[in-house]
């Protein structure tokens, strides 16, 4: 939908950028007009919607219909201004600051307390729980581990059958001579195309159902959040785990079978 | 006064057995018409691939003939439910594999007390015809031992042991004595002869000459075929 | 031998591939016994928090959750009317504040040689009305006089204030242009605040705050707390009836809310984890018993010519599937619980969380859930082989074993 055109008078006013959110439900569009007002609803001001943006998702807040507008500073301070206050226009409610070791920011956070009586300073970030997507990442890769230990699992009783079909194979390969090593060299190979083939599909598996989980979620939680997010750092780790873990599977199911004497490997 | 001729255990009339192959259908057993009658000692010969072990099984109502009319004590094979094929073998019919095919988790007692677990023997009778039956077989001291503590021969004699353990009509045998030597085969040939003498129908398919000479009755298939059937 | 003791000989006879089998399942089902305690656990524990303030109904100007929107005016006005509601048995307002209490730098390591004590930022809930107040004292007592304060653990702990210790307490009052000298307060109980959110948690009656503020601060408050007589829903439609401008809530409509918002993430995650977990365990057992029967064919086809009947060979199948997820099951639990703490551990340090939630929290349905979607998976999981066995052709088995 194009934007009407703009009047004189309109590319006059102040500018605001309404999120999505509010848009779809006030039907407003880009270039409308709106008025905007502090919540008492008196000293409302005309506004002239420059864009309409994507608020940035916050995990803490899914779920929650996000309505927010952004105005420049000095337009929501003439708004929103106590006549009464003394210092009229020239106060912000808060001032983010950034400093050069973050781990010196409690001890900063009290100094500044102690030397400005009336100003609040607290940590953005708690150094021990360190925000919704730190948390939710610990969270995340708990779960994870507990998965691969269980995938371990599962590889290790499936390679100890896939070997023990080979038994009589194996069995034969020893009593013509065949060393150890040799063997276990061969079934480690194997292992390796196997696990790799393995990892090639899982990835292929994860990045299909990566599309399919974010465009459910976004559109149950109507938010642009992205929840599943496969990076090539990603894939590399789950490769660099997953292929040796395959190999170690099949070499440790081989070794157990290959110290079983050869006659009885080859008798039913 | 003349009596009743009995009941055959087994009449098998011109039966087929053909297999849908991709290259065509493969005729196993073809146009084979026999009877077998309490306490007969049959053996089955001829060379490899002539459809002896299919005819075994088509008589062990284990297959059902593609052609063909096969009854079981009177009643066709081929309008019994599963189910019932099922309670034919248990009840009235024992095989011996040339395998063995012991459970190798089970001990040789157990292995004999299973088929009458399931044909619903009571504990009390299933241990006592167990002990009856190693007793029988001359392996009552190994009755707790596992078939990987047994010889070939032993595994062969605890098979017999299971396959009469609901005092079956019919014996069916496949190649016995194939995976064994020739003392212990002839050991496993003596306690045939024992058990058909004893009164159970006996049909043996084998290669082993020794063997079918013990038989009353040698039936040699070729092609799928009866070539001969002769009474000894 | 019944199928079940067949199907236990026929597990031990393959004791490495059984115990890691049934390990494999311990893995998932500890996964799914949490994702279980999960998906309800947000919601049992904050129904119990909630509970455990001792209020029925949260009364807000706006509908919004307390500190979420406007104050409600004329605060000692609507405590009157409320109070003389039949419905209701008592009342509470209250307000928070932020605020800084100076600490005596004992174990500080910073401004170590100044003479100001480093002032710490707390959250401060200050009440009206008669005890008991919404929050539980561990040690000590509970304000009843001016300038008594209660603390929380937190406070008591990390910033090393000890019962019956003063504090300078500077709050933010009214007009944020003003800046009051601190007020010096008595800690005279360490509390626990069922709904606080924040490291260091003030709570004192709100005279205090007022006096503190040096008598400036409005007759607001952030909520009024209710507790009914009777009926909840009742006293609420009272609520609403004398003060149609404000917004009474039950603690089941809050709860509600919370559900449909903050919670509804992780009962997403608990559903979605759940089923990848039973598909894990139904491919895990799917597999192991697949293997296992297709490298038992001979025996099962030999079975099947002595007599056993179908049903019997498919009931073995069924029952070591039963048996691996049973052994598993149970395994799992333990492993669940310690994990479980593990992961609430973690989950808690989520910024606006109550102190006093937990995530995961034990309720009877989830072991009833846990039991019976094992079963179900280890139904399902063994189909596949059942099918196997129940359609094994016995006699060319039997020819193919001889033969192979």
């Amino acid at each position: 939908m194009a934007a009407p055109a703009v009047t004189a008078q309109e590319a006059s006013l102040p500018t605001v950028l309404v999120s999505r959110q509010v848009a779809e439900e006030l039907r407003i569009t880009e270039g409308a007009v709106v008025q905007v007002a502090p919540p008492e609803g008196s000293r409302a001001r005309q506004f002239r919607v420059a864009a309409i943006y994507e608020p940035t998702p916050d995990p803490a807040r899914l779920g929650a219909t996000i309505r927010e507008v952004r105005l420049h500073l000095p337009d929501l301070l003439d708004l929103t201004r106590d006549p009464k206050a003394f210092l009229g226009t020239d106060r912000v409610e808060a001032v983010n600051i950034a400093l050069v070791d973050a781990g010196d920011a409690r001890a900063f956070a009290r100094d500044v307390n102690a030397r400005l009586p009336g100003v609040l300073a607290r940590t953005t970030v708690d150094a021990a729980g360190g925000g919704p997507f730190r948390v939710l990442e610990r969270f995340h890769l708990a779960i994870a581990l507990v998965t691969i230990i269980a995938a371990t699992v599962f590889l290790l009783a499936l390679t100890i059958m896939l070997v023990d079909e080979r038994r009589e194979t194996v069995g034969v390969l020893r009593l013509i001579g065949l060393p150890t090593s040799r063997i276990l060299a061969q079934l480690a190979v194997e292992g390796l195309f196997v696990a790799g083939a393995g990892a090639v599909v899982g990835l292929a598996m994860a990045a299909g159902s990566e599309q399919l989980i974010n465009r459910f979620f976004q559109w149950r939680y109507d938010t642009a959040l992205v929840f599943v997010h496969i990076t090539p750092k990603v894939a590399l780790q789950c490769v660099a785990i997953a292929v040796p873990l395959g190999v170690a599977a099949t070499v440790v199911a081989s070794w157990a079978l290959l110290r079983r004497n050869a006659l009885k490997l080859v008798r039913r | 006064m003349t009596s009743t001729p009995a009941t055959p255990i087994v009449r098998a009339d011109r039966v087929t057995r053909a297999f849908a192959m991709a290259s065509g259908p493969v005729i196993a057993v073809r146009d084979v018409s026999l009877a077998i009658d309490a306490g007969d000692y049959l053996a089955v010969r001829g060379p490899s691939g002539c459809g002896k072990s299919t005819l075994l099984h088509m008589l062990g109502c284990v297959d059902t003939p593609s052609e063909g009319t096969l009854e079981f004590e009177g009643r066709d094979v081929a309008k019994l439910s599963d189910r019932e094929r099922s309670l034919l073998r248990l009840r009235a019919i024992g095989f011996v594999f040339q395998r063995f095919f012991l459970l190798p988790m089970l001990t040789a007692a157990e292995n004999v007390e299973l088929p009458q677990s399931e044909a619903g023997v009571g504990r009390r009778d299933r241990q006592a015809r167990t002990r009856e039956l190693l007793d029988y077989v001359g392996l009552a001291a190994r009755a707790d031992h596992r078939p990987s503590q047994l010889s070939g021969g032993e595994m062969q004699r605890v098979a017999i042991a299971r396959a009469l353990a609901n005092k079956p009509r019919l014996l069916l045998a496949d190649e016995p004595t194939g995976e064994l030597d020739q003392t212990t085969g002839e050991h496993i040939a003596e306690l045939l002869d024992r058990v058909n003498a004893d009164g159970t129908a006996l049909v043996i398919v084998t290669h082993d000459h020794t063997l079918a000479s013990r038989a009353r009755r040698v039936v040699t298939l070729r092609d799928g075929q009866v070539e001969s059937d002769q009474a000894r | 031998m019944r199928a079940l003791a067949f199907a236990w000989r026929s597990l031990v006879r393959q004791p490495a591939r059984t115990a890691l089998g049934v390990l494999g399942v311990a893995a998932v089902g500890a996964l799914l016994f949490d994702m279980l305690l999960l998906s309800d656990g947000l919601v049992t524990s904050m129904r119990d928090v909630l509970d455990r303030t001792g209020f029925d109904i949260r009364v807000t100007a706006t509908g919004e959750l307390p500190r979420g929107g406007s104050r409600i005016p004329n605060a000692s006005a609507v405590l009157k009317t409320f109070a003389a509601l039949p419905e209701v048995e008592r009342v509470m307002a209250i307000r928070f504040a932020d605020g800084t209490v100076g600490v005596a730098p004992r174990s500080r390591t910073s401004v170590e040689n100044d003479a100001r004590p480093p002032y710490d930022t707390v959250s401060v809930q200050a009440v009206d009305g008669d005890a008991p107040y919404p929050w539980t004292v561990l040690r000590g007592r509970d304000v009843s006089g001016l300038n008594e304060v209660v603390v929380n653990e937190a406070m008591a702990q990390d910033l090393g204030v000890a019962l019956g210790a003063s504090l300078p307490l500077r709050p933010q009052c009214l007009s944020r242009s003003e800046v009051l000298p601190p007020t010096t307060v008595r800690v005279v109980g360490i509390v626990e605040f069922p709904l606080a959110l924040g490291d260091f948690i003030v709570g004192s009656a709100m005279a205090t705050l007022d006096a503190a503020c040096g008598g400036n601060s409005s007759d607001e408050a952030e909520a009024m707390l209710v507790r009914a007589t009777g009926d909840v829903d009742v006293a609420a439609t009272a609520l609403a009836r004398a003060r149609p401008d404000l917004r009474p809530m039950t603690n089941a409509q809050v709860l509600g809310r919370l559900q449909r918002t903050g919670f509804t993430y992780f009962q997403q995650i608990s559903a979605v984890l759940t089923t990848v977990t039973l598909a894990f365990a139904l491919l895990l057992i799917t597999v192991l018993l697949t293997v296992s029967v297709n490298q038992r064919v001979g025996e099962i086809a030999a079975l099947r010519a002595l007599g056993l009947s179908r049903a019997r060979v498919v009931a073995d199948v069924l029952c070591e599937s039963l048996l691996i997820v049973g052994f598993g099951g149970l395994l799992s639990l333990p492993l669940g619980f310690a994990l479980a703490q593990g992961l609430d551990r973690i989950l808690k340090d989520m910024p606006g969380i109550p102190s006093a939630m937990h995530f995961f929290v034990f309720q009877p349905q989830a072991l009833a859930w846990h039991g019976g979607l094992l079963a179900l998976t280890a139904f399902i999981a063994a189909l596949y082989p059942m099918r196997l066995v129940a359609g094994l052709p016995i006699a060319t088995t039997l020819r193919n074993e001889v033969t192979s």
